[in-house]
Protein backbone atom coordinates (compact mmCIF):
# COMPACT_ATOMS: atom_id res chain seq x y z
CA UNK A 1 0.00 0.00 0.00
CA UNK A 2 2.84 2.39 0.86
CA UNK A 3 4.38 1.48 -2.49
CA UNK A 4 1.19 2.54 -4.30
CA UNK A 5 1.14 5.80 -2.36
CA UNK A 6 4.76 6.44 -3.21
CA UNK A 7 3.82 6.46 -6.85
CA UNK A 8 1.02 8.97 -6.41
CA UNK A 9 2.03 11.23 -3.48
CA UNK A 10 5.06 13.26 -2.54
CA UNK A 11 7.57 11.37 -0.35
CA UNK A 12 7.51 14.17 2.26
CA UNK A 13 3.81 13.78 2.97
CA UNK A 14 4.28 10.02 3.28
CA UNK A 15 7.10 10.54 5.76
CA UNK A 16 4.89 12.89 7.75
CA UNK A 17 2.18 10.26 7.77
CA UNK A 18 4.65 7.65 9.00
CA UNK A 19 5.83 10.04 11.73
CA UNK A 20 2.25 10.63 12.80
CA UNK A 21 1.57 6.89 12.93
CA UNK A 22 4.72 6.32 14.96
CA UNK A 23 3.68 9.02 17.39
CA UNK A 24 0.28 7.44 17.88
CA UNK A 25 1.94 4.05 18.33
CA UNK A 26 4.29 5.59 20.88
CA UNK A 27 1.36 7.03 22.81
CA UNK A 28 -0.41 3.65 22.84
CA UNK A 29 2.74 1.97 24.12
CA UNK A 30 3.05 4.54 26.91
CA UNK A 31 -0.56 3.87 27.91
CA UNK A 32 0.11 0.11 27.91
CA UNK A 33 3.23 0.62 30.05
CA UNK A 34 1.19 2.71 32.48
CA UNK A 35 -1.55 0.03 32.62
CA UNK A 36 1.07 -2.65 33.32
CA UNK A 37 2.67 -0.53 36.05
CA UNK A 38 -0.67 -0.13 37.78
CA UNK A 39 -1.54 -3.81 37.43
CA UNK A 40 -4.65 -3.10 35.40
CA UNK A 41 -3.94 -5.60 32.65
CA UNK A 42 -7.61 -6.39 32.08
CA UNK A 43 -8.70 -2.81 32.00
CA UNK A 44 -9.54 -1.61 28.50
CA UNK A 45 -9.92 2.07 29.13
CA UNK A 46 -7.04 4.49 29.63
CA UNK A 47 -6.35 4.87 33.36
CA UNK A 48 -6.68 8.64 33.32
CA UNK A 49 -7.42 10.34 36.61
CA UNK A 50 -10.14 12.86 35.83
CA UNK A 51 -9.49 16.45 36.87
CA UNK A 52 -6.29 15.95 38.83
CA UNK A 53 -5.20 19.50 39.62
CA UNK A 54 -1.73 20.65 38.64
CA UNK A 55 -1.23 23.08 41.52
CA UNK A 56 2.15 24.14 42.92
CA UNK A 57 2.15 21.58 45.74
CA UNK A 58 1.57 18.81 43.17
CA UNK A 59 4.42 20.24 41.10
CA UNK A 60 6.65 20.14 44.18
CA UNK A 61 5.84 16.48 44.84
CA UNK A 62 6.51 15.36 41.25
CA UNK A 63 9.68 13.59 40.19
CA UNK A 64 12.20 16.07 38.74
CA UNK A 65 11.89 14.90 35.12
CA UNK A 66 8.10 15.34 35.06
CA UNK A 67 8.19 18.63 36.98
CA UNK A 68 10.47 20.14 34.38
CA UNK A 69 7.99 19.26 31.62
CA UNK A 70 4.93 20.31 33.65
CA UNK A 71 6.53 23.68 34.46
CA UNK A 72 6.82 24.49 30.76
CA UNK A 73 3.11 23.84 30.20
CA UNK A 74 2.34 25.82 33.37
CA UNK A 75 4.21 28.82 32.01
CA UNK A 76 3.08 28.57 28.36
CA UNK A 77 -0.44 27.37 29.03
CA UNK A 78 -0.33 25.27 25.87
CA UNK A 79 2.53 23.71 23.91
CA UNK A 80 3.52 20.86 21.59
CA UNK A 81 6.20 18.31 22.50
CA UNK A 82 8.57 20.14 20.17
CA UNK A 83 7.96 23.53 21.83
CA UNK A 84 8.39 21.93 25.26
CA UNK A 85 11.66 20.30 24.15
CA UNK A 86 12.98 23.69 23.00
CA UNK A 87 12.62 25.00 26.55
CA UNK A 88 13.80 21.96 28.48
CA UNK A 89 16.61 21.24 25.98
CA UNK A 90 15.71 17.58 26.01
CA UNK A 91 14.78 15.43 23.01
CA UNK A 92 11.33 15.88 21.50
CA UNK A 93 10.58 12.14 21.86
CA UNK A 94 11.44 12.32 25.56
CA UNK A 95 9.12 15.30 26.07
CA UNK A 96 6.39 13.55 24.11
CA UNK A 97 6.64 10.59 26.49
CA UNK A 98 6.57 12.79 29.61
CA UNK A 99 3.69 14.91 28.31
CA UNK A 100 1.63 11.84 27.52
CA UNK A 101 2.42 10.49 30.97
CA UNK A 102 1.09 13.73 32.48
CA UNK A 103 -2.07 13.33 30.36
CA UNK A 104 -2.50 9.78 31.64
CA UNK A 105 -2.04 11.03 35.21
CA UNK A 106 -4.85 13.53 34.58
CA UNK A 107 -2.76 16.70 35.00
CA UNK A 108 -2.79 17.78 31.35
CA UNK A 109 -5.25 17.63 28.49
CA UNK A 110 -4.33 16.84 24.93
CA UNK A 111 -5.83 18.11 21.73
CA UNK A 112 -4.93 17.22 18.15
CA UNK A 113 -4.98 19.87 15.45
CA UNK A 114 -3.96 18.42 12.11
CA UNK A 115 -0.65 16.71 12.61
CA UNK A 116 0.19 18.55 15.80
CA UNK A 117 -0.72 17.47 19.32
CA UNK A 118 -1.12 20.30 21.84
CA UNK A 119 -0.85 19.76 25.58
CA UNK A 120 -2.51 22.18 27.99
CA UNK A 121 -3.82 22.70 31.51
CA UNK A 122 -7.56 23.04 31.64
CA UNK A 123 -7.62 25.45 34.59
CA UNK A 124 -11.12 26.75 34.08
CA UNK A 125 -13.05 23.49 33.89
CA UNK A 126 -11.01 21.47 36.38
CA UNK A 127 -12.76 21.16 39.67
CA UNK B 1 21.82 35.89 25.77
CA UNK B 2 20.45 36.32 29.31
CA UNK B 3 16.69 36.73 29.64
CA UNK B 4 15.73 39.92 31.49
CA UNK B 5 13.68 39.24 34.60
CA UNK B 6 10.41 41.12 34.39
CA UNK B 7 8.40 39.51 37.17
CA UNK B 8 10.12 39.63 40.52
CA UNK B 9 8.85 37.86 43.62
CA UNK B 10 10.14 39.10 46.99
CA UNK B 11 10.03 36.26 49.48
CA UNK B 12 11.51 35.13 52.81
CA UNK B 13 11.41 32.21 55.19
CA UNK B 14 10.38 34.25 58.22
CA UNK B 15 8.20 37.32 58.62
CA UNK B 16 9.63 40.75 59.40
CA UNK B 17 12.64 40.45 57.12
CA UNK B 18 11.74 43.58 55.15
CA UNK B 19 10.01 42.14 52.07
CA UNK B 20 7.49 44.96 51.72
CA UNK B 21 10.11 47.63 52.34
CA UNK B 22 12.30 46.07 49.63
CA UNK B 23 9.41 45.56 47.17
CA UNK B 24 8.10 49.11 47.46
CA UNK B 25 11.50 50.79 47.34
CA UNK B 26 12.88 48.66 44.50
CA UNK B 27 9.74 49.39 42.47
CA UNK B 28 9.86 53.09 43.41
CA UNK B 29 13.50 53.52 42.37
CA UNK B 30 12.80 51.84 39.03
CA UNK B 31 9.77 54.12 38.52
CA UNK B 32 11.94 57.10 39.41
CA UNK B 33 14.31 55.95 36.65
CA UNK B 34 11.45 56.14 34.14
CA UNK B 35 10.17 52.55 34.25
CA UNK B 36 6.55 51.45 34.40
CA UNK B 37 6.19 49.23 37.47
CA UNK B 38 3.55 47.66 39.66
CA UNK B 39 3.76 46.21 43.18
CA UNK B 40 1.28 43.49 44.14
CA UNK B 41 0.50 42.56 47.72
CA UNK B 42 0.33 38.77 47.80
CA UNK B 43 0.49 38.58 51.58
CA UNK B 44 -3.21 37.81 51.94
CA UNK B 45 -2.79 36.67 55.55
CA UNK B 46 -1.31 39.95 56.73
CA UNK B 47 -1.86 42.65 54.09
CA UNK B 48 0.37 45.68 54.65
CA UNK B 49 0.97 47.43 51.33
CA UNK B 50 -2.39 49.15 51.61
CA UNK B 51 -1.35 50.84 54.87
CA UNK B 52 2.23 51.57 53.82
CA UNK B 53 1.18 53.33 50.62
CA UNK B 54 -1.76 55.00 52.42
CA UNK B 55 -4.20 54.03 49.70
CA UNK B 56 -7.69 55.43 49.87
CA UNK B 57 -11.03 54.51 48.31
CA UNK B 58 -9.86 51.20 46.91
CA UNK B 59 -12.77 49.69 45.01
CA UNK B 60 -11.19 46.50 43.74
CA UNK B 61 -8.48 44.43 45.40
CA UNK B 62 -5.97 41.98 44.01
CA UNK B 63 -8.12 39.34 45.75
CA UNK B 64 -10.92 40.24 43.29
CA UNK B 65 -8.64 39.71 40.30
CA UNK B 66 -7.55 36.30 41.62
CA UNK B 67 -11.18 35.43 42.38
CA UNK B 68 -11.94 36.24 38.73
CA UNK B 69 -14.48 38.88 39.69
CA UNK B 70 -12.69 41.79 38.05
CA UNK B 71 -10.28 42.67 35.29
CA UNK B 72 -6.68 43.39 36.34
CA UNK B 73 -6.97 47.08 35.34
CA UNK B 74 -9.70 47.61 37.92
CA UNK B 75 -7.43 46.28 40.67
CA UNK B 76 -4.52 48.56 39.76
CA UNK B 77 -4.13 51.90 41.54
CA UNK B 78 -2.04 54.56 39.84
CA UNK B 79 0.28 56.16 42.40
CA UNK B 80 2.66 57.73 39.88
CA UNK B 81 2.09 61.21 41.31
CA UNK B 82 3.93 60.07 44.46
CA UNK B 83 7.15 59.41 42.54
CA UNK B 84 9.22 62.14 40.89
CA UNK B 85 10.08 61.76 37.21
CA UNK B 86 8.28 60.34 34.19
CA UNK B 87 7.99 56.75 35.36
CA UNK B 88 4.76 55.01 36.30
CA UNK B 89 4.14 53.48 39.71
CA UNK B 90 1.10 51.27 40.24
CA UNK B 91 0.02 49.06 43.12
CA UNK B 92 -2.55 46.33 43.62
CA UNK B 93 -3.55 45.70 47.20
CA UNK B 94 -4.52 42.67 49.24
CA UNK B 95 -7.80 43.29 51.06
CA UNK B 96 -7.05 43.86 54.78
CA UNK B 97 -10.66 43.14 55.92
CA UNK B 98 -10.86 40.17 58.32
CA UNK B 99 -13.53 38.51 56.19
CA UNK B 100 -11.30 38.77 53.10
CA UNK B 101 -8.32 37.31 55.00
CA UNK B 102 -10.48 34.43 56.22
CA UNK B 103 -11.75 33.85 52.68
CA UNK B 104 -8.24 33.81 51.17
CA UNK B 105 -6.92 31.39 53.78
CA UNK B 106 -9.66 28.85 53.12
CA UNK B 107 -9.16 28.39 49.37
CA UNK B 108 -8.82 24.86 47.99
CA UNK B 109 -6.11 23.60 45.63
CA UNK B 110 -8.29 23.99 42.53
CA UNK B 111 -8.66 27.68 43.33
CA UNK B 112 -4.91 27.96 43.92
CA UNK B 113 -4.30 26.31 40.55
CA UNK B 114 -6.52 28.89 38.84
CA UNK B 115 -4.86 31.67 40.83
CA UNK B 116 -1.51 30.55 39.42
CA UNK B 117 -3.05 30.76 35.94
CA UNK B 118 -4.19 34.33 36.63
CA UNK B 119 -0.76 35.32 37.95
CA UNK B 120 0.84 33.87 34.82
CA UNK B 121 -1.69 35.75 32.67
CA UNK B 122 -0.25 39.07 33.95
CA UNK B 123 2.72 38.44 31.69
CA UNK B 124 0.46 38.96 28.68
CA UNK B 125 -1.99 41.52 30.03
CA UNK B 126 0.53 43.82 31.74
CA UNK B 127 4.01 43.12 30.37
CA UNK B 128 3.11 42.50 26.73
CA UNK B 129 -0.09 44.49 26.18
CA UNK B 130 0.33 47.40 28.58
CA UNK B 131 4.12 47.61 28.37
CA UNK B 132 4.87 47.39 32.07
CA UNK B 133 8.62 47.01 32.64
CA UNK B 134 8.52 45.27 36.02
CA UNK B 135 5.99 43.55 38.27
CA UNK B 136 6.88 42.99 41.93
CA UNK B 137 5.11 40.31 43.97
CA UNK B 138 5.36 41.05 47.69
CA UNK B 139 4.65 37.60 49.17
CA UNK B 140 3.74 35.92 52.45
CA UNK B 141 6.70 34.44 54.32
CA UNK B 142 7.33 30.69 54.38
CA UNK B 143 6.03 27.89 52.24
CA UNK B 144 2.39 28.41 51.45
CA UNK B 145 0.27 28.44 48.32
CA UNK B 146 0.16 32.15 47.52
CA UNK B 147 3.93 32.48 47.92
CA UNK B 148 4.78 29.40 45.87
CA UNK B 149 2.35 30.53 43.15
CA UNK B 150 4.21 33.86 43.07
CA UNK B 151 7.58 32.11 42.91
CA UNK B 152 6.46 29.83 40.07
CA UNK B 153 5.04 32.79 38.12
CA UNK B 154 8.16 34.95 38.66
CA UNK B 155 11.33 35.17 36.58
CA UNK B 156 13.48 36.10 39.54
CA UNK B 157 13.12 35.76 43.32
CA UNK B 158 14.58 38.26 45.77
CA UNK B 159 15.09 36.35 49.00
CA UNK B 160 15.15 38.60 52.05
CA UNK B 161 16.90 37.17 55.08
CA UNK B 162 18.48 38.28 58.34
CA UNK B 163 21.36 36.97 60.44
CA UNK B 164 18.92 35.31 62.87
CA UNK B 165 19.92 31.64 63.29
CA UNK B 166 16.45 30.21 62.63
CA UNK B 167 16.10 32.45 59.59
CA UNK B 168 19.49 31.31 58.21
CA UNK B 169 18.63 27.61 58.59
CA UNK B 170 15.11 28.00 57.21
CA UNK B 171 16.25 30.11 54.27
CA UNK B 172 18.97 27.59 53.38
CA UNK B 173 16.44 24.77 53.43
CA UNK B 174 13.95 26.78 51.41
CA UNK B 175 16.58 27.58 48.77
CA UNK B 176 17.44 23.91 48.41
CA UNK B 177 13.98 22.42 48.67
CA UNK B 178 11.89 25.03 46.92
CA UNK B 179 13.75 27.36 44.58
CA UNK B 180 16.11 24.67 43.29
CA UNK B 181 13.21 22.37 42.45
CA UNK B 182 11.60 25.12 40.40
CA UNK B 183 14.98 26.11 38.92
CA UNK B 184 14.42 29.74 39.91
CA UNK B 185 16.92 32.53 39.51
CA UNK B 186 17.47 34.03 42.95
CA UNK B 187 19.23 36.99 44.53
CA UNK B 188 19.76 37.15 48.27
CA UNK B 189 19.37 40.30 50.34
CA UNK B 190 20.85 40.18 53.81
CA UNK B 191 18.80 42.74 55.70
CA UNK B 192 19.10 44.40 59.11
CA UNK B 193 22.83 43.76 59.44
CA UNK B 194 23.87 45.07 62.85
CA UNK B 195 27.59 45.39 62.16
CA UNK B 196 28.02 49.08 61.38
CA UNK B 197 31.09 48.40 59.25
CA UNK B 198 29.12 46.00 57.04
CA UNK B 199 29.21 48.37 54.10
CA UNK B 200 32.98 48.79 54.35
CA UNK B 201 33.50 45.04 54.55
CA UNK B 202 30.95 44.38 51.82
CA UNK B 203 33.07 42.18 49.49
CA UNK B 204 34.21 39.96 52.40
CA UNK B 205 30.73 39.70 53.83
CA UNK B 206 29.20 39.09 50.44
CA UNK B 207 31.58 36.17 49.81
CA UNK B 208 30.80 34.74 53.25
CA UNK B 209 27.03 34.94 52.71
CA UNK B 210 27.36 33.48 49.21
CA UNK B 211 29.32 30.56 50.68
CA UNK B 212 26.59 29.88 53.25
CA UNK B 213 23.59 30.11 50.92
CA UNK B 214 25.18 29.11 47.60
CA UNK B 215 23.16 31.69 45.68
CA UNK B 216 24.05 35.08 44.14
CA UNK B 217 23.94 38.15 46.40
CA UNK B 218 21.78 41.09 45.47
CA UNK B 219 22.75 43.26 48.40
CA UNK B 220 23.52 43.80 52.08
CA UNK B 221 21.38 46.27 54.02
CA UNK B 222 22.57 47.56 57.41
CA UNK B 223 20.03 48.14 60.14
CA UNK B 224 19.08 51.81 59.93
CA UNK B 225 17.38 53.48 62.90
CA UNK B 226 15.62 55.88 60.50
CA UNK B 227 13.82 52.93 58.88
CA UNK B 228 12.64 51.67 62.26
CA UNK B 229 11.57 55.18 63.28
CA UNK B 230 9.63 55.66 60.06
CA UNK B 231 7.45 52.68 61.11
CA UNK B 232 6.69 51.83 57.50
CA UNK B 233 5.43 55.31 56.71
CA UNK B 234 7.97 56.22 54.07
CA UNK B 235 8.87 55.33 50.53
CA UNK B 236 12.53 55.92 51.35
CA UNK B 237 13.78 56.43 47.82
CA UNK B 238 11.24 59.22 47.43
CA UNK B 239 11.26 60.82 50.88
CA UNK B 240 14.97 60.48 51.65
CA UNK B 241 16.80 60.39 48.30
CA UNK B 242 20.23 60.92 49.87
CA UNK B 243 19.90 58.32 52.61
CA UNK B 244 22.41 55.38 52.43
CA UNK B 245 19.46 52.95 52.29
CA UNK B 246 18.22 54.67 49.12
CA UNK B 247 21.67 54.25 47.57
CA UNK B 248 21.76 50.54 48.43
CA UNK B 249 18.29 50.04 46.93
CA UNK B 250 19.30 51.98 43.81
CA UNK B 251 22.29 49.68 43.36
CA UNK B 252 20.07 46.59 43.72
CA UNK B 253 17.60 48.01 41.18
CA UNK B 254 20.47 48.72 38.80
CA UNK B 255 21.63 45.10 39.08
CA UNK B 256 18.10 43.84 38.39
CA UNK B 257 17.62 46.24 35.47
CA UNK B 258 20.96 45.27 33.92
CA UNK B 259 20.50 41.60 34.70
CA UNK B 260 23.71 41.58 36.72
CA UNK B 261 22.86 39.39 39.71
CA UNK B 262 25.74 36.93 39.88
Amino acid sequence: MIKDELLTKKPLSILEKIEESLERLNEKMEIMIEIQKNGNGNQRSVPTLPDASLDVMTLLSMPDHLRKTAMVICRCGRATAEETAEQTRRARAVESAYLNQLVIMGYLKKERKGRKAYFYIDRETQG
Amino acid sequence: MKTVSKIIAVHSYKGGTGKTLLSVNLAAVLAKNGKKVCVFDLDFRAPSLFAILKAQNVEFWFNDYLNNTCDINKALIDLSSRIPGNGKFFASFANPATEAIRDMTSKDRKWEMRALGRLLALRESLLRDQKFDYLFFDTSPGIQYSSINAIVAADFVVVATTADRSDVDGTKRMLQELYNLFEKKTGLVLNKVLDSSATAKKPEMSAKVKAVYQVPMLGIVPCFCEILRAEGNLIFVQDKPDHPFTKIIAEMARKIDNNEVT
